[in-house]
């Protein structure tokens, strides 16, 4: 009955059509007209979360003097997307994203090589010669929206004693190296370094230190684990990341964490406890599946990349939303004999 | 050789109170239950008030026997099915749809790289699984498809409590105050999703208003999920000047649901992809007729139950719902037809399905011996 009504309903639509009472272009206009605002609404939701906003953020809008070259580039730009529509705008879209992620991969390379150099350069006085001018500059990030982990009272005990213990003293001919990615202002950086450790941070939002320190460097957790050498790093501190890692990350960073750390080599992982975010906000339960990680699906992750959990932060009346893990790469002494597996 | 298993673990993902797939997990592990099964439910993250219920997944027994089974419920990427897949005993999965990507990346990458995760793990678990059984035809096809060798449909168990909220009469009266003026109200109920597609609707709201009716009003009912399309949506009710003529009322308690279910002429759906679409068969319940656009399990849960067209052109849609509401006794008929579909779908008939889901493994199990 439904297919014959609905044959009806096809030949009535015929008939508008043919007798003028469907108003000319109106499908079209209204495909455009929700391609158009859909642009802008990914736009500005692609800006408020980079954290972009504000006057001057548009470098072309921004220009002055009549018809400059920026503006020319713009009307032309504007002509192009009426005349081409979509498919001009996902190019352009598609382009941006592939000069901004080659040029984002380019410095950060850029930054861990340097950061590995200058390892290279404190064991060998010839190398630290060769390298004197080797650090590229930090890139100039806004210092507003800089967000700091909370690590603070017995959590931050727990991860100090936890990062300070990682690999043996005696194996040591220079600091250990430890790395805490998503580092904020560095507090953290700070005291590790205060108990003897060549402390580095990795912030995507880092601002430029004012004392000059550049032991912070401007850039992803994922992007920076991804460019720096296997088995290098004697600890890592992963915080606030974890809390809000795109599907699939979770364990790109737990391998990624396996593939950096030394033989002996320690994680510390703090993150929000599901359940809380769960209370706060009951959407983030729903399709976004497990974003925080549950404490669990962390140990498996870490577990599967071949890290051994060593320790869990139990949750702590000051922090009872927080849990915090610790993971090592075991040194081949430790894995023992394998005849019985 | 096989043996009858002691225990039939379940493993889900994320587990959540309201939401379709956490209370069909719930629902099957009563049904385990009363086949005389031990039966647990393991998940990587849980919501409040399930503790106890639900354990963590590091929990899940590993024990290699063949007493011991463990189903897994898909519906997107995540280590859980990893988990199952490394599982010794037999195992089983249970598909209740993963969104294209292509629908949502655009809109949401993270979700997008999710969802692609959950599609090549299902894939991955084929060669493993004993069974896979489905929510819908729709759904059981595409398990074929990628490789799973049994397959079935065994119903979803669908949470009926919205069915049965009253109505909120502070809501159905300003609804009947608005419908005092005039006009005719469209619904729509679904997440604010890139594939339920709520823009298509709105197209189809301005055909009918120009052509039609120009006090149509349409009611959006639904979380806001999606930020980035949320606000495309609002710029595009703006732009088109129907700000006064289109609600977002977001997500609602059931018995503001039934109020707007109870207080509207028509539900319209555009979506571009249902695994199996509960709202139509809410909507049905509460006597209000349905256009559809026929895609992926629509037509399947609607049957003859709606209007279930071949394109979602916006003329051609507001020209359907234009028809219905005209069209006394099609509209009855629809209305008769609904009432008759809603009745397949009882939470009996789907323990039932799921039941004998179990038995056929069961069966297959014991004629290996």
């Amino acid at each position: 009955m439904t297919s014959e009504v609905v044959a009806e309903i096809e030949a009535q639509v015929s008939q508008l059509r043919a007798a003028g009472q469907v108003p000319p272009g109106l499908e079209d206009e209204l495909d455009r007209c929700f391609e158009d605002v859909a642009e802008v609404s990914l736009a500005a939701v692609g800006k408020a979360m980079s954290g972009v906003s504000g006057p001057g953020a548009d470098p072309i809008a921004g220009s002055a003097g009549p018809m400059s070259l920026a503006q020319l580039r713009k009307q032309a730009t504007t002509a192009a997307r009426r005349l081409l529509g979509p498919s001009f705008r996902r190019l352009e879209r598609r382009g941006a994203l592939g000069v901004a992620r080659l040029g984002e991969a380019a410095s950060i390379r850029a930054h861990v090589t340097a950061d590995h150099l200058e390892r290279l350069a404190a064991r060998s006085p010839w190398a630290s010669r060769v390298l004197s001018a080797a650090r590229p500059g930090e890139a100039a990030m806004s210092a507003a929206g800089t967000t700091h982990p909370s690590i603070e009272g017995p959590l931050l005990a727990w991860v100090l004693e936890r990062l300070s213990a990682a690999p043996p003293e005696e194996a040591r001919e220079v600091p250990g190296l430890v790395l805490h990615a998503e580092c904020g202002d560095g507090r953290v950086v700070e005291a590790l370094a205060a108990r003897g450790l060549d402390a580095r941070g990795a912030d995507p939002r880092s601002p430029v230190r004012a004392d000059g320190d550049t032991r912070i460097v401007a850039a992803g957790a994922l992007e920076y684990l991804g460019a720096t050498l296997s088995g290098t790093l004697d600890g890592l501190l992963l915080t606030g990341v974890v809390d809000r890692l795109r599907p699939g990350e979770g364990r790109a960073l737990a391998q990624l964490a396996a593939r950096c750390l030394a033989p002996g080599g320690v994680v510390v992982l703090v993150s929000a406890r599901p359940e809380a975010v769960v209370a706060m906000d009951p959407v983030a339960a729903d399709l976004a599946h497990g974003r925080p990680l549950h404490p669990v699906t962390w140990c498996h992750l870490l577990a599967r990349y071949g890290l051994s959990v060593l320790a869990t932060f139990e949750p702590d009346p000051s922090e009872p939303d927080v849990f915090a893990v610790s993971a090592q790469r075991l040194v081949p002494a430790m894995l023992g004999g394998k005849d019985h597996a | 050789m096989r043996t009858r298993p002691v225990r039939i673990d379940q493993v889900i993902p994320s587990i959540v109170e309201r939401d379709a797939v956490s209370h069909h997990t719930l629902e099957a592990q009563c049904v385990l239950h009363s086949m005389g099964f031990v039966s647990e439910i393991y998940a990587c993250s849980m919501g409040p008030g399930l503790a106890g219920r639900v354990h963590p997944l590091s929990e899940l027994p590993r024990e290699r026997s063949e007493r011991q089974w463990v189903c897994y419920q898909a519906s997107i990427g995540s280590p859980a099915a990893d988990a199952v897949a490394s599982h010794p005993g037999l195992k089983l999965v249970d598909y209740h749809n993963i969104s294209p990507f292509e629908l949502i990346e655009r809109w949401m990458p993270h979700l997008g790289g999710e969802v692609r995760l959950g599609r090549r793990q299902l894939a991955e678990l084929a060669p493993v699984v004993a069974l896979g059984f489905a929510d819908s035809e729709f759904n059981r096809v595409e398990l074929e498809e990628v490789g799973y060798r049994h397959t079935m449909v065994a119903p979803l168990m669908v949470d009926t409590a919205n069915f049965y909220s009253p109505p909120d009469p502070r809501v159905v009266d300003r609804l009947e105050a608005a419908r005092g003026l005039g006009g005719h109200d469209w619904l729509f109920v679904g997440q604010m999703l890139p594939h339920k597609a709520h823009h298509d609707v709105i197209k189809a709201l301005a055909c009918a208003r120009k052509m039609f009716d120009p006090e149509t009003r349409l009611h959006l009912v639904g979380r806001e999920s999606c930020p980035a399309y949320a606000d495309a949506l609002r710029r595009f009710v703006s732009a088109l000047g129907l700000t006064t003529a289109v609600e977002f009322v977001g997500s609602i308690s059931p018995g503001e649901l039934s109020a707007y279910y109870a207080s509207s002429d028509v539900l319209v759906c555009c979506s571009e992809h249902e695994g199996f679409c509960v709202p139509l068969l809410e909507a049905m319940h509460h006597k209000l007729p349905v256009v559809a656009y026929g895609v992926a399990a629509v037509p399947e849960t609607l049957l003859d139950a709606g209007i279930v067209l071949p394109s979602k052109s916006p003329v051609l849609v507001a020209t359907a719902v234009q028809r219905l509401l005209t069209d006394h006794q099609l509209h009855d008929s629809l209305v008769s037809a609904g009432l008759r579909r809603t009745r397949s779908f009882t939470v009996e008939g789907a323990r039932r399905a799921f039941a004998q889901a179990i038995e056929q493994v069961l069966q297959a199990a014991s004629e290996c011996r």
